[in-house]
């Protein structure tokens, strides 16, 4: 799986694409880390290794507004199609890092994090979040984004913002619908569970 | 010796999509009713998860979701010179079984029938002359109209979050709707699937032939929903494995989206699953019936008595039930009496495919169950059938629902079947080519029925039923008319090339072709002609209620459910307001 996961990525990015930083990198470094690896304590993702249509999408949807951070839009805006294509085929093209320092999930949250990722609760009308994000959440290249290993702050700010509706720039309120149903304790879990994947 | 259960208000025979609505409604309006479901219990989580639902050598190859034909076959022939034998294989139709029915494996795809099919020897004999029809056709009218279920349809959608768009609002034709349907009183609860490039070339074809063409109505959701129950249901994402499959994603609507949770939180409902029910009892009058004797999966054999039973089971097994359990007269072809198994009837699908060159880019893999562009302008009676030689008609849709690996390699004629060539024409055609369902009627004849074989019996030592079906030539002859309109259309959009198939006869089990088995416990205000009254009530036994697609005097040109799921909430409001208020004949004999 991980063989073809690691082919799935490299033919999501420009074959163009080095290991050399374009120019333009050089902002997004600034906060999401010298190698895309994201910040722990903040809502700044890993970018390295997400899929590349993903990264683009997002690059274009802050640029339009359709996914609102003021500090994003701010810099999406400023790229024209062609930087933010190269810099998403960039990033994709990037090693996974190994998992930052991070909190553990607990043996509760590993266990229910777990059950909703792969199995979802009958109770709540959730469905298993690897449906859509790829075995382990490993992502699904030309639709959802890969969770494994992301960092759990940025994961749950994510999902709640989903519940807020602050962010809606998925097809069909597919994650506004799931993360409604989801309490704390199980974003939480869920979260933490996938921040501990590799 | 059965161990004799305590009484109850109601059982219900077959949990699944007629028989989760009714027992809610009975539930919840007081009385005590136990489900009987010869399945297992089944919820969305954890059985219809990811990865392991869109197994599709297990779901679509091994038909796991289907009725068990190792234990319960049913035996075919086409004619009474031929000798039945047990269908060991499903292909033709897929029956379901298990809690949720056939609907768990359905496609989604949630039509009304027309007002004319409600009345269709009345009206084909206005229309077109008393000689018209062949007089092997048995058609006959429903003893209900559409304009009496029309308020049942609208619940029956409602409770679903079908996707559509109206195309007559009240008498109000509406653009971009099908002009052809009968009137509604609303618009569907929700806005119409995307639609997908197949669809899109049907659309530009089909109008510039001047249809009409519109988007096909889905169960599978286009956005977040909230049904009348208070159940939420999730936006479709298109994976393409619906029909035979169960959804993962609360978005294809079947008993365990839109209704079961309130089902089975009601403490006046029981489920009972394992349950193999082997007949309806009657007493000693044979015009009461005192219950039913059920197997469990422990091999016990149990009586639960009860005052009203409704059997709700997939069409065949209506058939089955009460032929099993005495009750009607069983339909005897060589004098055209009875009436049990009388008006057995299928549907008659043809297919066009259009080849395109590699630089039209199909994605088949991109779809719901339901999301296709269609035209009703060569369906029912909208076109007129003079000088035609037959009735009925078909709907014609770009209908993709898939595009999955093992079952969908469209190639054209004269592809080898098997080797190199072969696997060059699937690479080739697999995301370039068009496919059309042709979604023809099917009229009911003297020579198709249904009744007990007389060798084979079941699991249980119970005979199992015999199906003596083929093609009407009636059909025969509509599905060859309706192909050459849908080749002209595959030709208007630029394919290449143009396949048509019309079906052709024999009849063949062998050959998967739809699960719209309908007939045999027929409809009607005519007891020498019909097996229930208007209100599925047993003209014989009337504390029995036979629900399903049996019903159906003919079938028409769209898919079955939305029509059954009209008649239900219509048996449903019979049974409170008239029938459980002063037990009895609703309809005098």
């Amino acid at each position: 799986m991980k063989h073809l996961l690691a082919t799935l990525i490299l033919l999501g990015a420009s074959a163009a694409q080095g290991a050399t930083p374009p120019p333009e990198a050089a902002t997004c470094q600034a906060c999401h880390g010298a190698h895309g690896e994201g910040v722990v304590d903040g809502d700044k993702p890993r970018l390295a290794g997400q899929s590349a249509f993903y990264l683009d999408k997002q690059l274009r949807d802050f640029a339009s507004g359709a996914r609102d951070n003021a500090i994003m839009s701010a810099i999406a805006k400023g790229l024209n199609d062609q930087t933010r294509a190269k810099l998403a085929a960039y990033y994709a093209a990037l090693p996974v890092p190994a998992a930052l320092e991070h909190r553990a999930p607990t043996a509760a949250q590993a266990e229910r994090g777990h059950q909703l990722a792969i199995e979802g609760a009958e109770g709540k009308r959730v469905q298993a979040c690897n449906n859509c994000h790829g075995p382990d959440g490993s992502g699904v290249a030309l639709s959802a984004p890969a969770l494994a290993g992301q960092l759990a702050p940025y994961l749950a700010a994510q999902l709640k913002s989903w519940q807020q509706g602050s962010r809606k720039n998925d097809a069909g309120n597919l994650m506004s619908s799931v993360a409604s149903r989801l309490d704390d304790a199980d974003i939480a879990a869920v979260t933490a569970y996938y921040a501990s994947l590799e | 010796m059965a161990q004799r259960l305590k009484e109850v208000d109601v059982v219900v025979i077959g949990v699944g999509m007629v028989g989760s609505i009714l027992a809610k409604e009975l539930a919840a309006a007081g009385y005590k009713v136990v489900g009987l479901e010869r399945g297992s219990t089944r919820f969305t989580v954890p059985e219809f998860q990811s990865p392991g639902i869109h197994d599709e050598l297990r779901f679509d190859v091994r038909k796991a979701l289907m009725q068990d034909n190792t234990r319960e076959p049913v035996t075919f022939r086409n004619n009474t010179s031929q000798t039945g034998l047990p269908v060991r294989r499903w292909e033709s139709f897929l029956p379901g079984t298990g809690l949720g029915g056939s609907m768990v494996h359905w496609n989604g795809q949630t039509f009304r029938f027309q007002a004319n099919d409600f009345e269709l020897a009345t009206r084909t004999r206005e229309r077109y002359g008393k000689g018209f029809l062949d007089p092997d056709l048995t058609i006959q009218d429903w003893g209900v109209t559409y304009d009496e279920l029309e308020p049942y349809y609208d619940r029956f959608e409602y409770l679903l979050g079908t996707s559509g768009k109206a195309g007559n609002l009240k008498g109000q034709i509406q653009q971009g709707g099908d002009p052809h349907e009968s009137p509604r009183s609303r618009d569907y609860p929700t806005p119409p699937q995307k639609e997908h490039y197949s669809g899109a070339l049907f659309r530009k074809a089909a109008s510039s032939l001047g249809y009409h063409p519109f988007p096909q109505p889905s169960s599978n959701l286009s956005q977040p929903y909230t049904n009348p129950e208070g159940l939420k249901m999730n936006t479709c994402v298109f994976c393409g494995f619906c029909e035979r499959y169960a959804c993962e994603h609360y978005a294809k609507s079947t008993p365990q989206t839109f209704i079961l949770p309130v089902l089975l939180a009601n403490s006046n409902f029981e489920l009972r699953t394992g349950c193999q029910v082997q007949r309806i009892n009657l007493d000693s009058t044979k015009k009461r019936a005192t219950g039913v004797t059920y197997i469990d999966n422990a091999g016990r054999e149990l009586e639960q008595p009860a005052s009203l039973v409704i059997t709700s089971l997939f069409a065949i097994n209506n058939i089955r039930m009460l032929l099993l359990s005495g009750i009607g007269k069983p339909y005897d072809p060589s004098t055209g009496k009875g009436v049990v198994g009388r008006n057995y009837a299928y549907q008659t699908m043809s297919t066009v495919a259009s080849f395109f060159d590699e630089d039209v880019i199909i994605n088949p893999f991109m779809a719901s169950g339901a999301s296709g562009t269609m035209i009703n302008d060569y369906a029912g009676d909208n076109f007129d059938h003079s000088g035609l030689g037959f009735i009925g008609g078909a709907f014609i849709g770009a209908v993709n629902t898939n595009g999955r690996p093992i079952q969908y390699h469209p190639t054209p004629p004269g592809t080898p079947a098997w080797g190199k060539g072969w696997k060059e024409a699937v690479v080739k055609h697999y995301n370039h080519t068009v496919m059309f369902s042709l979604h023809g009627s099917s009229t009911s004849q003297k020579q198709n029925y249904a009744d007990l074989d007389p060798t084979y019996k079941d699991a249980w030592g119970q005979p199992l039923l015999r199906i003596t079906f083929d093609f009407p030539k009636n059909d025969l002859k509509m599905a060859e008319y309706v192909t050459a309109r849908g080749v002209e259309i595959g030709k208007a959009m630029g394919a290449k090339q143009v396949v048509g198939s019309p079906r052709k006869g024999p009849y063949t089990t062998q050959i998967y072709q739809t699960t719209h088995n309908t007939g045999g416990t027929v409809m009607g205000n005519d007891p020498s002609t019909s097996v229930v009254n208007r209100y599925l009530q047993s003209w014989d036994v009337p504390n029995v209620f036979v629900i399903g697609a049996s019903a159906y005097p003919q079938n028409a040109s769209w898919n079955p459910t939305g029509t059954l799921g009209a008649l239900t909430y219509w048996v449903a409001d019979a049974l409170k307001n008239k029938y459980l208020k002063n037990p009895g004949h609703l309809v005098s004999t």
